[in-house]
């Protein structure tokens, strides 16, 4: 099949076929950027956060009355959540984790020091946190009970230990092995490192340091206490009002509210999955809108060619012949589309990694959006191109 | 003419629903997607106090680490909070005619009923000139007085829903509620007041909901109350007391002032110039001068509140128009083309080019209206999903995807403009078509 006559009959009329063209340009660049977007967003969702995160919840108490019995509370808090049948651990947590909220200081490889020092999300948990966090431990050990720090108001005071994910070690030791070696605080208080969690995610999802977690041998206290539990697969659920309904009748206090850790989460999260569904949703919208154009654009050929094609198959064109022309044509309308296209997406991406600081769009992705918009453009064309083919050869004789 | 021209517009749209049905949706869907990103960005980008926008201004002192700005990617601007004692240092300056030092906090509230369950709530603790400087509406009572600062005394203003809910709604000033251990007297009982975004502290998001307890600043101390927004601290130093954190230079009050005047405005800009420079003078502040006083749109900007995202779904959302818009002009040449022998009979009797024209353009931006009406539904349905998609997440979300007549409007300028730009093509060339092309086979 020659494309020679193909090209000459489409330079003819052209104002349709530009416009479709100019349709799938705009399209292209488009779907293949947002495409690039809802990718990253996915990924950013779905990394793993190293935490237990189906089989955790968290209860928020807060205590209003002077001499709150904090410290006996939150012992015989600890014994009876711990003692709970389904529960695999239980601690007091300092702040939530992946919920937004969190304290974080600076941790340095020597004394006195000076500059940048490496930035730590820290959780101050009792000698069960690592077991209610469902972190793993790549080596060391976790705390014992003896150095737990008891439940203590505002202090300066740093910990004899800490132990730290293994991101934070790289960056505080690049080149020595990490575990047994000292860190200071800001005030140049010794610690030492005993456990490097193989990854953990802090608070603040959106952080570039996310992974950035210490972990401090310290009893949470004393207005507002939190645990975490960690229940056994399947028991969060049947727990959470059980836990709710004993912490509640400590008189002088009020919980705040029982969550999952899944809340918290899906919650940081909610703007990247709202981005990627509302951009999907314009994905599929916007490739039904340019598929009717091309529709549009090839019944409308089909109709006012219905002579030429009728003429044609009098002279000995085949039915898949007649489809073939159409399909052609529609390639070459799609492609040149596609080559404006190819331009305009590459700008939009450099506009958004210029100006929104998003990663460069990936080469990959135009490569697979071509290859799309050409699929779609010959299944839109695929109707109108077939009921072509079914103009009878008679057609041709008939007026005129 | 223009019922004349109307009247063709209808006969033409009755020949051809279906055509007439795809113009008017791909113009709807277009202009649903932009209304929809618009009205978000609307909203965010939307100044609650629009009319102090030239008195009411965030106060900023760079308290900061003199080895890194408190942003690092914006290193030019001062923490967005003040330490406590900068803030009660600011309380005195008589510029301003309203200051405002506060921070947020919780309380347990026991309204003393016994059905009622004691319960956490959300607490602003503030100087009354909040209320003042903030135009915040009352419903009984009003703010407490300086000296209530002062003291402080045991006033509490409540908002009107703690008031429905523990009160029944009545005029409840002059009643005690107990705040923790402590009673307090409500003095004030606000009216519904919902700012969105919440201008007045970002610390925590900007579609929070507004407290429900306001008590004086001076409880802060006194109560040594810490704060439940966001504290941040860059110094290495000892703090193992409350009043090693107030004395601290952890940022973490929020501070305002409104002007009378211009004049004051600049007389408080040198006046805390010189402040920075006395405590310079102490060993204080060692990053180079930078206290600025931002208004309410200068406070969002800085606060970033309308996000990246939102201005990357509000370029897309045009783009996506666009294609609408071109497809529209395929779908209109092909209408209009294929009802042009009755164009060449009107062209035959002796209408003029500028007569199809104008009828055609008529056609389009009946069209195009019709579009950005159904446009309007559709934006309405999208945004009525967005706010069930976000409902658990914030209460707040339905000021946030409430279409204002503004948006409103827009989106029918909108529309008109796309019909205008969709239409205009086909119109001036189905004004240029031969009539004896048309009438020769007749």
């Amino acid at each position: 099949m020659s494309i020679r006559p193909i090209l000459s009959a489409l330079l003819r009329n052209k104002t349709g076929a530009i416009l479709v063209a100019v349709q799938i340009a705009l399209t292209l660049a488009v779907v293949v950027n947002s495409i690039y977007i809802i990718v990253q967003r996915i990924e950013k969702i779905g990394r793993p956060t190293g935490i237990d995160e189906a089989n955790i919840f968290m209860v928020n108490t807060q205590n209003y009355t002077r001499d709150f019995p904090y410290e006996a509370t939150i012992r015989e808090d600890l014994a009876y959540l711990n003692g709970l049948p389904g529960v695999v651990a239980a601690t007091t947590i300092n702040a939530i984790p992946l919920s937004g909220g969190g304290s974080s200081t600076a941790y340095f490889n020597a004394p006195g020091g000076k500059g940048e020092g490496v930035p730590g999300n820290y959780f101050e948990v009792t000698e069960r946190g690592i077991d209610a966090l469902g972190i793993h431990l790549s080596s060391g050990r976790g705390f014992s009970a003896a150095v737990i720090r008891p439940p203590m108001q505002r202090t300066s005071e740093f910990v004899p230990e800490i132990i730290v994910t293994r991101d934070v070690a790289k960056q505080l030791f690049p080149d020595t092995e990490p575990l047994g070696k000292t860190v200071y605080s800001q005030l140049s208080q010794p610690a030492r490192i005993v456990g490097i969690i193989d990854h953990m995610h802090g608070s603040w999802t959106g952080w570039d340091k996310v992974g950035n977690v210490v972990l401090h041998p310290v009893t949470d206290c004393c207005k507002r206490i939190s645990y975490l539990v960690r229940t056994k697969p399947g028991d969060r659920d049947r727990l959470m009002p059980i836990v709710e309904a004993k912490l509640i009748k400590t008189s002088g206090r009020v919980v705040n509210s029982v969550r999952t850790l899944g809340f918290y989460k899906d919650r940081s999260y909610s703007d990247d999955r709202n981005m990627a569904i509302f951009l999907s949703v314009v994905i599929v919208l916007l490739i039904a809108i340019a598929s009717l154009g091309i529709f549009g654009l090839a019944t409308f050929n089909v109709q006012s060619r219905t002579k030429q094609i009728g003429t044609r198959r009098a002279i000995g064109a085949r039915r898949r012949d007649i489809v073939q022309y159409f399909l052609v044509e529609n390639w070459l309308i799609t492609t040149s589309g596609i080559v404006g296209g190819c331009v305009l997406a590459l700008a939009v991406g450099y506009w958004l990694s210029m100006h929104f600081e998003l990663p460069r769009l990936d080469l990959y992705y135009l490569v697979g959006g071509v290859f799309g918009l050409w699929l779609v453009g010959q299944l839109a064309t695929l109707l109108p191109a077939r009921r072509a083919s079914r103009v009878p050869p008679a057609v041709a004789t008939r007026t005129v | 003419m223009l019922s004349y021209n109307l009247h063709l517009a209808c006969a033409s749209y009755r020949r051809n629903p279906t055509l007439t049905g795809l113009v008017a949706g791909a113009i709807a869907i277009g202009i649903a997607v932009c209304t929809i990103t618009l009205t978000l960005y609307h909203a965010l980008s939307n100044n609650p106090i629009w009319w102090k926008n030239d008195q009411l201004y965030a106060v900023t002192i760079d308290s900061w680490d003199p080895e890194r700005p408190d942003n690092d990617k914006h290193p030019e601007r001062p923490p967005p909070q003040l330490t406590y004692k900068d803030a009660l240092a600011l309380l005195k300056s008589d510029i301003p005619v309203h200051k405002v030092a506060m921070f947020k906090s919780t309380r347990v509230l026991d309204a003393g009923k016994a059905d009622a369950k004691v319960k956490r709530m959300d607490t602003r603790v503030t100087t009354g000139d909040f209320f003042r400087a903030f135009d915040v509406p009352f419903l009984y009572g009003g703010p407490w007085n300086a000296a209530a600062d002062q003291s402080p005394e045991p006033v509490v203003v409540i908002s009107k829903e703690v008031n429905e809910k523990t009160f029944g709604g009545i005029n409840s000033v002059g009643r005690t509620v107990r705040l923790d251990d402590r009673d307090f007297r409500i003095v004030g009982v606000l009216d519904t007041w919902r700012p969105a975004p919440t201008y007045y502290d970002l610390n925590n998001g900007s579609l929070e909901n507004p407290e429900d307890i306001y008590i004086p600043f001076a409880w802060g101390e006194a109560l040594e109350l810490e704060s439940a927004g966001n504290t941040n601290c860059w110094k290495s130093e000892q703090i193992n007391s409350f009043k090693d954190f107030t004395n601290s230079e952890c940022v973490w009050i929020q501070f305002w002032a409104e002007f009378s005047s211009k004049a004051d405005h600049n007389r408080f800009q040198s006046w805390l110039d010189g402040y920075a420079k006395d405590q310079k003078k102490l060993g204080r502040f060692p990053r180079p001068l930078n206290n600025h006083l931002y208004n309410v749109d200068e406070w969002l900007a800085f606060n970033e509140v309308v996000t990246k995202d939102n201005r990357v779904l509000v370029g897309l959302a045009f783009m996506f128009l666009a294609v609408c818009v071109v497809n529209t002009v395929g779908l209109l040449l092909a209408k209009f083309l294929s009802a042009a022998s009755l164009s060449g009979l009107r062209r035959a009797l002796g209408a003029s080019r500028r007569d199809i024209f104008q009828q055609h353009l008529v056609e389009v931006i009946v069209l195009g209206l019709a579009g950005g009406l159904l446009g309007l539904i559709l934006s309405a349905l999208g945004l009525w999903g967005l706010r069930l998609m976000f409902a658990s997440d914030f209460d707040q979300y339905a000021s946030l995807t409430h279409m204002d007549p503004t948006m409103m409007s827009a989106a029918i300028l909108l529309s008109l403009l796309a019909g205008i730009a969709a239409g205009l093509y086909p119109a001036w060339r189905i004004g240029r078509i031969q009539p004896a092309t048309y009438l020769k086979t007749q």
